[in-house]
């Protein structure tokens, strides 16, 4: 039998860790952009967004199979839900449209991401933060 | 004709594709949720008072530890729940209906079925 709360518990974080990380990397770049290691900020928070995208599947899936498909429940359960799906659906859109674009962001359209990923950041570190509780309070998944 | 500019693409791209995934995963889970609750249906066995307390200790750390406490001895507003000496229906009541200006009602959050494992996990404290 898959250990499935030991696997959520272990995949959660590389989204979490993936796009706060890329999300710093990106405004260090803004905020050096005159310098060379902008771009190179630029690279690594473009693969950092991706593969945060990409682990967020595997988060979502077994968090899926671990709640036997309760997409929303009760308490810090639903509290944890009420910032996951905005969360993996902003970090999802934010991949593709960074995927789609690459470097060609007008100033403006580079703000108005560079705000959503800080959005995302936080919703994830809510959910985050309610997950953990459920599990330090000892009552598990309803 | 004027070209959409590459990050208009993209927003529409991050956009469409984050909605599919939202509603397959949606759909998916739907699907697994349904199949699951047949399974459980079809094997269902009347909870036993050990697994029906051990339930009622679930919903007692979800709801009901943030006052009384991780061992329900109490805490700074709410009093212990160790040794009650109140029947099973007017903890029945209270879990319900709450205590005006003291404790919320979780008739709304927990069904009879719920309460009663609550109750049955209240009483093993004793």
């Amino acid at each position: 039998m898959i250990p499935w709360d030991k696997l959520h518990g272990a995949m959660t974080h590389f989204p979490i860790a993936l796009l706060s990380f890329s999300t710093a990397c990106d405004f260090v770049s803004v905020t050096l952009n005159k310098l060379s290691i902008a771009r190179d900020l630029r690279i690594v928070s473009f693969y950092g967004l991706t593969f945060a995208a990409l682990a967020s599947l595997g988060a979502v899936i077994s968090g899926i199979a671990l709640t036997k498909g309760d997409l929303w429940g009760r308490g810090n359960f639903a509290w944890h839900h009420r910032f996951v799906w905005p969360a993996f659906a902003l970090l999802v859109a934010l991949a593709v449209w960074r995927l789609v674009a690459r470097e060609a962001m007008s100033r403006t359209g580079l703000w108005v991401y560079l705000i959503l990923m800080l959005l995302a950041s936080g919703l994830v570190a809510a959910a985050g933060y309610f997950g953990g509780e459920l599990l330090l309070s000892g009552g598990g998944v309803p | 004709m004027r070209r959409i500019p590459l990050e208009i693409k993209g927003v529409l791209a991050g956009a469409t594709t984050s909605i599919l995934i939202l509603v397959a995963t949606f759909a998916a889970s739907g699907t697994y949720r349904s199949h699951v609750a047949q399974e459980t249906e079809t094997g269902r066995t009347p909870l036993t008072a050990e697994n029906l307390a051990a339930k009622g200790r679930g919903l007692f750390f979800q709801s009901c530890a943030h006052c009384h406490g991780q061992d329900a001895d109490g805490g700074e507003d709410a009093p212990s729940l160790l040794k009650l000496q109140i029947s099973g229906a007017h903890m029945a009541l209270l879990i319900q209906s709450g205590i005006k200006d003291e404790m919320p009602s979780f008739g709304k959050k927990y069904d009879a079925q719920d309460t009663a494992a609550l109750i049955a996990y209240l009483k093993t404290l004793h």
